[in-house]
C-alpha cells in the first residue's frame, strides 16, 4: 500500500529508480501476509483440537447418540438440533456453535478472504511486423517481438459497509529498454449504499464511455485495441475523477453515468495543462446512456451513447507539426460522440460451450484546433478552426466448444486531425483458452494507411498469452 | 403540462419510489429450486423470479441486464451458496445498487448457511481446477438437505414480513411433510441399487449418492471447469470397464458426444438428468425434478 499511496501522492511517471525498492516492499507485504495467515491456521488448529478434547472428556462422562444415519454427509443445524442425546441441550448448543464458529473460520482459505483480494494478470506478445516503427507509427519495432505488455496487480476489498475500493497497478516493458515500469492504472473508491439507485465512483478509475473503452488490454475480445478506441479516446478510458451512475426504478434496464475528471484517456497520460490556475471548465465532462433488450431467451442487444467534452484542452498532445514540417496546431476543445451496440446470441443451455456475438461502435471526432501557419507562438495569421472526424470498428466473435472461440475484426479510423488521413485494418482472430485462466490468441492483422500519414501498409502477426493467478473476479463492466 | 406539476413525479422517479400495486415480497431465486421452495414457502404473499430458467448450467447462468431491475427492486435474493453463483451473481449485485442484497444484510438469503459441506477441498489452487473453496454446492440435490434451505427460506421471510410468520411456517411444514412422504419413496425406489456405481460431466452428484446410498466413481470432467483430455477419457474408460460402472450421468447443459463415447465403450447406460426443475421436460418443481432423477437411475440400473 506504501508504493500505491506514494505514487498516488506524487509522481505516477515510470519509477525506474524506486522500482527495486518497490518489489522489494511487495514482496515483504506478501511474507507478512503469509506469515499472520500460518498463525491463525495454527491458532485454529489448537482451538480446534481443545475442542475436540472437551467434546471427548463429556463423551466418556455421558455418551452422546446423533441420529443422522450413516449415509446422511452434512449435519445441518437444524438436524443438529433435533438430534437426541443425553448432553443437555442448552451445553450441546453451546458446544455446537463454538464448533461452528471454528469451522466457519477454518472455511476462509481462499486468497480472496485476505483483505483486501489480489491478484496478478500477465499478459506477452510474440509479434512479426512486416515493416518497421517509421512505417507503422507503432512504439514497438518492426520485425520480430516480444513484448510483456502488462503485468497487473489487482487488489480490491469493501472499504466499510458503504463503500468498496480497488487499485490496479500495472507494469509494462519499456519499448526502449524493455525495463519494467509501473504504473497506477486505477485506484478509486464506489459507493455501495447511495440511496437514489445512485453509485458515485472517485479516484482514478476507468470512465464510462461506450463498451470496450473501460476495460483492460487482456479482457478484450481481440488482441490490440480498436484504432477509433487509441485514436478518439486514448486507449483505455483512463480518468483522475468522479463519476455518477443512475439506474432508473423501471422494470427495463436503463442505466445513465455522468462524470467529471481531470484527463481522458490512459495512452495520453499527460493531464491538460492547468496553467497557473484552472476554471471549472478546464476539466473533461462525460456521460453515457445505456439501455438493454432480450430480444428471445438467447438473443440479447444492448446499446448506449456516450459523449465527452473538454472545453479547454489547453494543447493537449503537445504542439503537433502538420507535413510541411512549419505549421504547427494544438488542441482547444475536445468533443467525442459515440454510438455502441452489441448483438449476442447466448444459448442458456449451453452458453459456456457456443456463443455468437457481434459488437460494433461508432465515434464522432469534432475537435477545434489552434493552427499556427508560422509554427511560432502568438505570430500574426492564426486561426482557430474545428475539424471532424469519424471512426468505427466491428467485429464478430463465435465461440464453438468450451476452448475455441473464432472472430473478425474491423477497424476504420480518420486522424482527428485530418479526416482525409484515413486508416483501415482487417483482423482475423482465434482464441484457445486452456482454462478460465489461461489463454492464447493468434490474430494478423493488415493494416492500410492513407498516404496523407507518411505511413506504409503493413502486416502482422500477433500470439498473445495471457494469464490470471490468485482472486480474479467476473465484473459488471466484462460481461 | 407546467414544471412546477412533474416535479414531484420526477422527483420520485429519482429516489426510486415508484408505487407498488401489491403488497408482495419480491423474490429473486438465482435457480429455478429455490424458487420452488420459496414458492411453497411463500404461498400467494411472494411473488418469486429465477433467474435461470432450469437449463442452464449452474455455475453459468448468463448475466443479463435485464435481471438487474429485477434485483434491484426485490426485497430477498435467495442463492444456492458455497460460491455456487460465483461467476454471475456478485457482479449483479453490484450493479444492482440495492443495498437490502448485499451480503450480510437480511435480503440475501444464503441457503448454505446450515449445510455442512462435503468435498471442501485442501487448497483452492487452480491447478485443481475451478474448485469450490467452500466446498460442493450442488448440496440440492440431496432432499434432506432441500429441506434446510426450505427452514432458511422461511425464516428469512419471517424476517421479512413477521406479521406473517404462522402462514409462512404453516406452508414450510406442510412443504416439509410432502418431501418426507417423497423421501420415502425415493430411497425404497433405489434402495435395491445400493453400492451401484455411476460417473457423470461435472461433479453435481456426492449429495444425491450419499443420501441415496449409490457410489460417485468419477467425473468425465478433468478437473471442474476443465474439460477431459482423450489420455483422461481413456482412463476412465478403463477403470469403469474394470469396476463394472453401469452408468454414465449426461447433465443436459454439457454436449452429448463425450458421454455418449465413454458409454458406448463400457457399456454402461446413457442418461440424462436435470440438475434442477426445468432442466428437461415435465420437471417444473422441485418434487418432479427429483421423481424424475430418481426413476431415472432405477430405471437404468433394472437393466
Amino acid at each position: 500500500m506504501t508504493v500505491l499511496a506514494s505514487a498516488l501522492a506524487g509522481n505516477l511517471n515510470p519509477l525506474h529508480a524506486q522500482e527495486t525498492n518497490e518489489v522489494e516492499q511487495l514482496k515483504r507485504q506478501l511474507q507478512q501476509m503469509q506469515e499472520r495467515f500460518e498463525k491463525t491456521e495454527a491458532e485454529q488448529k489448537a482451538e480446534i483440537q481443545a475442542l475436540q478434547k472437551e467434546v471427548e472428556l463429556l463423551s466418556q462422562r455421558q455418551p452422546v447418540i446423533l441420529t443422522n444415519p450413516p449415509a446422511a454427509p452434512v449435519v445441518a443445524g437444524a438436524a443438529a438440533n433435533a438430534a437426541t442425546n443425553t448432553v443437555s441441550p442448552g451445553l450441546f448448543q453451546a458446544l455446537s456453535d463454538r464448533v461452528d464458529s471454528v469451522v466457519e473460520a477454518q472455511k476462509k482459505i481462499l486468497p480472496s478472504e485476505f483483505n483486501p483480494a489480489i491478484g496478478f494478470v500477465g499478459e506477452t506478445l510474440f509479434s512479426y511486423r512486416d515493416q518497421g516503427m517509421d512505417a507503422t507509427g507503432s512504439s514497438r519495432p518492426g520485425g520480430f517481438d516480444v513484448f510483456q505488455r502488462s503485468l497487473e496487480l489487482n487488489a480490491t476489498a469493501s472499504v466499510d459497509p458503504f463503500a468498496k475500493a480497488w487499485v490496479v497497478a500495472n507494469a509494462t516493458a519499456d519499448s526502449a529498454t524493455g525495463e519494467a515500469t509501473l504504473g497506477i492504472e486505477e485506484a478509486a473508491l464506489q459507493t455501495t449504499s447511495l440511496p437514489g439507485n445512485l453509485a458515485l465512483t472517485a479516484g482514478r478509475f476507468f470512465g464510462e464511455f461506450g463498451k470496450l473503452s473501460n476495460i483492460h488490454d487482456h479482457e478484450l475480445p481481440f488482441v490490440n485495441r480498436p484504432l477509433a478506441l487509441d485514436t478518439y479516446v486514448g486507449g483505455e478510458s483512463r480518468t483522475d475523477g468522479a463519476q455518477l451512475n443512475w439506474l432508473a426504478p423501471v422494470d427495463h434496464y436503463i442505466s445513465l453515468t455522468a462524470g467529471l475528471g481531470d484527463q481522458f484517456g490512459g495512452d495520453r497520460p499527460n493531464p491538460d495543462n492547468p496553467g497557473n490556475y484552472r476554471s471549472f471548465y478546464g476539466l473533461n465532462f462525460w456521460g453515457r446512456a445505456s439501455t438493454y433488450f432480450d430480444l428471445s431467451p438467447g438473443w440479447q442487444l444492448e446499446t448506449g451513447v456516450s459523449g465527452l467534452w473538454d472545453p479547454k484542452t489547453e494543447d493537449r498532445g503537445g504542439a503537433l507539426v502538420e507535413p510541411n514540417g512549419v505549421s504547427t496546431y494544438t488542441e482547444k476543445t475536445r468533443r467525442l460522440a459515440g454510438v455502441d451496440l452489441k448483438l449476442s446470441y447466448v444459448p442458456l443451455r449451453d452458453n459456456q460451450f457456443s456463443s455468437l456475438t457481434w459488437g460494433t461502435e461508432l465515434l464522432f471526432s469534432d475537435n477545434n484546433f489552434l493552427f499556427d501557419p508560422a509554427g511560432a507562438p502568438n505570430a500574426p495569421g492564426q486561426y482557430r478552426g474545428d475539424v471532424s472526424a469519424l471512426g468505427l470498428y466491428s467485429y464478430v466473435s463465435c465461440k464453438w466448444s468450451r476452448r475455441w472461440s473464432a472472430g473478425f475484426l474491423f477497424d476504420y479510423v480518420q486522424s482527428p486531425q485530418n479526416h482525409d488521413d484515413e486508416t483501415f485494418a482487417y483482423s482475423p482472430f482465434v482464441t484457445f483458452a486452456l482454462s478460465h485462466w489461461n489463454q492464447l490468441r493468434l490474430q494478423y492483422t493488415h493494416t492500410d494507411h492513407d498516404a496523407a500519414s507518411g505511413l506504409q501498409p503493413d502486416d502482422a502477426i500477433y500470439l498473445q498469452w495471457a494469464w490470471i493467478i490468485g482472486a480474479h473476479s467476473h465484473g459488471w463492466n466484462q460481461r | 403540462m407546467k414544471l412546477k406539476s412533474i416535479m414531484p413525479a420526477l422527483l420520485a422517479l429519482m429516489l426510486g419510489a415508484v408505487p407498488v400495486h401489491a403488497a408482495k415480497i419480491r423474490v429473486v431465486a438465482t435457480l429455478t429450486d429455490l424458487a420452488d421452495l420459496t414458492r411453497n414457502v411463500g404461498g400467494d404473499l411472494v411473488e418469486v423470479r429465477s433467474l435461470a430458467t432450469g437449463i442452464e448450467d449452474t455455475h453459468g447462468v448468463p448475466m443479463k441486464p435485464s435481471f438487474v431491475p429485477l434485483l434491484n427492486r426485490a426485497d430477498l435474493v435467495v442463492l444456492v451458496g458455497f460460491d455456487c453463483e460465483h461467476a454471475f451473481l456478485p457482479a449483479l449485485l453490484e450493479a444492482c445498487k440495492n443495498p437490502k442484497l448485499q451480503p450480510g444484510h437480511p435480503g440475501y438469503v444464503d441457503c448454505a448457511k446450515d449445510i455442512s459441506p462435503l468435498d471442501v477441498p485442501k487448497s483452492t489452487d487452480h491447478s485443481e481446477g475451478d474448485v469450490h473453496p467452500y466446498g460442493n454446492p450442488h448440496y440440492l440435490l440431496d432432499p434432506v438437505l432441500a429441506e434446510a434451505a426450505v427452514k432458511t427460506i422461511c425464516a428469512a421471510l419471517v424476517t421479512t414480513a413477521p406479521e406473517h410468520q404462522a402462514e409462512f411456517e404453516q406452508n414450510r411444514d406442510a412443504y416439509l411433510a410432502k418431501l418426507d412422504a417423497k423421501l420415502v419413496e425415493w430411497q425404497a425406489a433405489l434402495a435395491p441399487f445400493k453400492g451401484a456405481k455411476f460417473v457423470s460431466y461435472h461433479e453435481h452428484w456426492p449429495y444425491f449418492a450419499a443420501r441415496f446410498g449409490l457410489k460417485y466413481f468419477g467425473t468425465i470432467e478433468l478437473k471442474p471447469g476443465i474439460d477431459p483430455t482423450s489420455r483422461h477419457i481413456e482412463e476412465l474408460v478403463s477403470a469403469m470397464k474394470s469396476e463394472h460402472v453401469p452408468i454414465v450421468v449426461r447433465e443436459p447443459q454439457f454436449p452429448e458426444k463425450v458421454p455418449a463415447l465413454i458409454a458406448r465403450q463400457t457399456g454402461a447406460t446413457l442418461i440424462k438428468l436435470p440438475i434442477m426443475p426445468g432442466g428437461v421436460p415435465d420437471t417444473d418443481t422441485y418434487i418432479a425434478e427429483m421423481d424424475y432423477i430418481v426413476h431415472s437411475f432405477a430405471d437404468a440400473l433394472k437393466k
